[in-house]
């Protein structure tokens, strides 16, 4: 019986995950190699790595198929209480409260809450007669990401707030919203960053004086708020931009021109791009790699793992890791479009979201294309909690395949 | 509980697949452009990233002199360098501190430096500090010491000129040559800077592998990987004897003496005053010192033999004379009547006689060193022909001695004139002023030995130069540089003969008898030259022997007075210690001698006023010969 189920799970997301696993564990060897290694980051994510294979299996093999939809409400009511206690009672790291320290072990709940919130969003827009188009339903859906979402803000962690966000409106898509909300949704996301110049400011509030009168049917006083709404935005935005801590700010800076901080903020994009560009078309081969192994690249073991393997394994690397990630996220839209359950549909496609953000940003990071937002590499990155619970959702995908016929 | 359907949008599905696609594509244009397009700008700045050079200063050559005496060799000494990329701000003001440098001249010179290239922040690091840093050692992060010898001197201020002091690299000089990095000393002055490059050897370098926190990995070989190679030593021509004793002949004067071997051109001595002392340079120069030596009125910096320029006055009357005799303009014979003056048109310029020479020709002109035979001689020559056996001795253009910033001084011609004072504007009185080593004309002490050498060689010239030869130490091969070397064209020996017998009778009784030397014949010429700036410089150029030369010298002293009361003498005082060095003059002999001269003149005296009171006949006397 066991057969059988390991029989119908869905092959073709599993095969690029093994891919993506295992050049991490690749990555992460040559990165415990040498004189000057941290530590074995190796030995410990192949456990890891274990543990995320097992839950898998246990998520997708063992796990009763509703249970999961019972228990939505309660896990995203707990991961907002975690949350909170980190608020009151969290580590403070490099100026962030992010982690609670459980019987000495230290732990993100902004991870499990990044998930919870989207079980939450999946089981309220599941229901077929909210109308995605009506103003109330956008309005609760909103605020059931917001909760948690300004929570993380506040820690303060940037990237992953972000992440909360960036899930909203391609689900909001997914269930029905119609073309032209996209739209007028996407105006004041412009808005924010034309606002710090005058003439990107003025140029932006014509274009969209032009979209609202003379392309949408609407009336007087939606066409005259949205218009207000967008240049409130764009006076609000650079507001905002003084209430940031100086390091998110500085962040934000040093991405558009990293070589201004060459020992500062700047240094790693620039040791990040020294690492990708040196090692050309073929790399400079496994564990040879000179930025990797005499430690000019930071934080190679985490955040710029990917940059490990562009020195290492070179263009080639970087190529088979991007496709076997598109692999991976196209096969997830495909098994979404084909779930005959609502439900399960949009945490596939929220989980694609969540993990094709997380893959642009972490990635654009290491060749200076997105600023350094501190997101890991799904699968790829060292970090234990990360990849359990993304190892769980993979799970859960696969457990929704196995029933993909029912609702 | 129920759930619900999902219908499937498939249009929606593709706008997925489009995002996904387009952002893949994104990324892989990136990459693409950083990996391919850009791969060698990376590349590159990754083995820069994570190569060290370590740089090892070769030991800088030693200075001995022709005998083989060492003047100038190396002592260990401690520089202290800082690696940027380990400093912390705690630890530059420490060894800020501790150094008693300021900060900010050490973090400007990281701004030119890589993060992991060691920077030297300070040399000739005392005992004491160096048991501060070793003492706070973990404290320091990113401090290093390595041995950097420093200069050691044997010889005193005498040889300041000559040798010249070492310097830490301009920045001009660090653009002339890659090899330099900053912080390398070099020579800044005297052969140390004409030498530099023999004397300086080649760096070693090795390269070592490092990691993100500095630390040394492994060394790397490459193709310039490289041991330091010692610079060779210099032998110089300068006798070390008498170097000390033409600058103790000097003395308080300011002035130079200058003294060449006829026979090949080798600088005997080249000794200036007022000099400084060579340990103020040994290592970095104390402030105080360096601003008294700068503001210092009598320029004590300032190398005299070579940088200073001064009219000749009448040592520059041989020009005119072989000019005229060359030229057949007058004969050896052709005699003027010397009243103690001259008349050009309204003008009356006066000889230093007052009396008057009398009548003199070519021969007693230069003896008694007349002017008005010279004013006339001057007018009758013409300015080109002047001008052109100027030039033939080599005026009007440096030496070439080996040492830097030398002067060529000035030969006026007829163009010069005539750009000056409007064409045809000037008069014969100059021309009458140059012919005595007046007006215009300037001349430097190193260019008149010169001038002494050709006249004792009758037209014989050399390049004078310091280097008798450089050796390399490693290999033991001693390599002796060529100099230019020729027989000057169209002046006739019997010109020469002619001028070198006038320069004869100036040592055997002339105005220069005072440089005259006990057993020795010698030829030379005595100078008085006006300026403007007080008292009349003291001139004097000789040779000796007079048949076969040996050595010639010129000495001047700045406002010193008389040629023949000051100059010459001295110059007597130093060919006496050359030609006893030589093992040809013996000065218990002439003491001897003079005794007995003394001694006589005493009788004579006593006999004089033994005559006049009628105690003793006229006849009886005896007459000792005199000697010159």
């Amino acid at each position: 019986m066991i057969l059988d189920r390991i029989k119908s799970l869905d092959w073709l997301l599993i095969l690029p995950l093994l891919g993506l696993l295992g050049m991490g564990l690749v990555a992460l060897y040559s990165t415990s190699q040498g004189a000057s290694a941290i530590g074995n980051h190796f030995q410990t994510q192949l456990w890891w790595m274990a543990m995320g294979l097992g839950t898998m299996a246990i998520v997708s093999l063992l796990f009763p198929h509703r249970f999961i939809y019972d228990l939505t409400y309660l896990v995203y009511g707990l991961s907002v209480v975690l949350l909170i206690l980190v608020f009151f009672f969290g580590l403070k790291e490099y100026g962030a409260t992010r982690w609670l320290s459980i019987g000495g072990k230290t732990f993100q709940p902004s991870e499990l809450a990044k998930f919870a919130t989207l079980l939450a969003l999946a089981r309220f827009l599941s229901d077929e007669r909210k109308d995605m188009n009506d103003p109330k339903n956008i309005a609760i859906a909103l605020a059931i990401i917001f909760l948690p979402a300004g929570l993380v803000f506040r820690q303060p962690d940037l990237g992953t707030a972000l992440v909360f966000g960036v899930i909203a409106l391609p689900i909001f898509f997914w269930v029905g919203l119609h073309t032209r909300y996209l739209i007028l949704v996407m105006w004041p996301v412009l808005t924010i960053f034309a606002s710090f110049n005058t003439f990107t400011f003025v140029g932006i509030i014509i274009a969209i004086t032009v979209y609202v009168f003379f392309w949408l049917k609407l009336s007087s006083i939606t066409r005259i708020l949205y218009l207000l709404v967008n240049i409130g935005v764009g006076f609000a935005a650079p507001m905002a931009w003084d209430q940031l801590q100086d390091y998110q700010k500085q962040r934000l800076l040093t991405f558009w021109n990293p070589e201004a901080d060459p020992l500062g903020a700047g240094y790693q994009i620039i040791q990040s791009k020294v690492a990708i560009g040196s090692g050309g078309f073929l790399g400079k081969g496994f564990c040879e790699g000179s930025q990797t192994q005499l430690r000019f690249l930071p934080e190679q073991h985490t955040d710029f793992i990917f940059a490990v393997i562009g020195e290492e394994w070179g263009f080639l690397g970087v190529l088979l890791g991007l496709l076997l990630f598109a692999l991976f996220l196209s096969r997830l839209v495909y098994l979404a479009s084909i779930f005959k359950s609502r439900f399960s549909s949009i945490i596939a496609v929220g989980f694609a979201v969540i993990i094709a953000f997380h893959m642009f940003v972490n990635i654009g990071m290491t060749i200076g294309l997105c600023p350094v937002t501190g997101l890991p590499l799904p699968f790829v990155s060292y970090g234990g909690t990360a990849l359990l619970t993304n190892m769980a959702m993979v799970g859960l995908i696969l457990n929704f395949y196995r029933h993909r016929f029912e609702y | 509980m129920k759930l619900y359907r999902y219908t499937l949008n498939s249009s929606r599905r593709v706008v997925f697949y489009v995002v996904i696609g387009l952002t893949t594509l994104f990324l892989v244009a990136g990459f693409y452009n950083v990996q391919v397009l850009q791969e060698n700008v990376y590349r590159q700045k990754s083995l820069q990233n994570s190569v060290k050079v370590i740089t090892q200063t070769p030991l800088r050559g030693l200075i001995f002199d022709r005998e083989g005496e060492l003047i100038v060799d190396n002592r260990p000494s401690f520089s202290v360098y800082l690696v940027p990329a380990q400093s912390t701000d705690s630890s530059i003001a420490r060894v800020a501190r501790i150094l008693n440098i300021s900060e900010k001249e050490i973090r400007k010179k990281f701004r030119r430096s890589r993060r992991f290239q060691p920077v030297k922040i300070a040399r000739y690091v005392d005992q004491k500090d160096l048991v501060a840093l070793q003492e706070n050692k973990l404290l320091l992060p990113g401090v290093e010491w390595r041995v950097d010898p420093k200069r050691n001197y044997n010889v005193d201020e005498a040889f300041a000129h000559v040798l010249g002091t070492l310097g830490e690299i301009g920045e001009n000089e660090l653009n002339k040559d890659s090899r330099f990095e900053p912080g390398d000393m070099v020579g800044k002055k005297g052969v140390e800077k004409t030498m530099d490059e023999a004397l300086r050897g080649s760096k070693g370098y090795k390269y070592m592998k490092v990691n993100a926190l500095g630390q040394s990995v492994e060394e790397i070989e490459n193709d310039q990987t490289a041991d330091p190679y010692p610079g060779k030593d210099l032998y110089l021509t300068i006798d070390r004897r008498l170097q000390q004793y033409a600058d103790s002949l000097i003395g308080d004067h300011r002035g130079t003496l200058v003294a060449i071997d006829t026979r090949n051109g080798e600088v005997l001595a080249l000794a200036t005053r007022p000099n400084y002392q060579l340990s103020w340079f040994a290592e970095a120069v104390d402030p105080e010192i360096w601003h008294n030596l700068t503001t210092d009125p009598e320029k004590p910096l300032f190398n005299r033999s070579i940088q200073a320029t001064y009219p000749p006055g009448s040592t520059y009357k041989m020009v005119a004379a072989i000019a005229a005799l060359n030229e057949g303009i007058v004969s050896p014979y052709w005699s003027v009547f010397c009243p103690g003056y001259y008349r050009i048109g309204r003008r009356i310029i006066r000889c230093w006689k007052g009396g008057g020479h009398g009548e003199v020709n070519l021969t007693s002109a230069i003896r008694g060193s007349c002017n008005v035979y010279f004013y006339q001689l001057g007018t009758r020559i013409g300015i080109e022909n002047w001008n052109k056996y100027s030039l033939l001795f080599r005026f009007g253009e440096p030496t070439h001695i080996e040492l830097d910033s030398e002067k060529g001084g000035l030969v006026p011609s007829k163009a010069y004139y005539d750009r000056v004072y409007g064409k045809d504007r000037w008069t014969a009185g100059m021309l009458a002023n140059i012919a005595i080593g007046q007006g215009e004309l300037l001349v430097t002490p190193v260019q008149m030995a010169q001038f002494a050498m050709m006249l004792a060689n009758a037209g014989r010239y050399y390049q004078p130069h310091l280097t008798l030869q450089l050796v390399d130490r490693i290999t033991g091969k001693t390599e002796k540089p060529t100099f230019p070397a020729e027989n000057i064209p169209v002046i006739r020996p019997e010109v020469f003969s002619a001028i070198r017998e006038g320069m004869r009778q100036v040592v055997a009784g002339g105005t220069g008898w005072r440089a005259g030397v006990y057993g020795l014949t010698g030829g030379g010429k005595t100078g008085t030259a006006q300026n403007s700036h007080g008292n009349s410089h003291a001139w004097y150029i000789g040779f000796a022997p007079f048949e076969e030369p040996e050595i010639a010298v010129a000495l001047v002293l700045e406002n010193g007075g008389s040629g023949g009361g000051i100059a010459a003498p001295l110059v007597g005082q130093f060919l006496r210690r050359y030609f006893y060095f030589q093992g040809k003059f013996d000065y218990a002999a002439e003491r001897v001698y003079l005794q007995k001269l003394w001694k006589q003149k005493r009788e004579e005296a006593r006999m004089d006023s033994l005559r006049a009171a009628g105690v003793v006949s006229p006849e009886d006397s005896t007459v000792i010969e005199l000697e010159n």
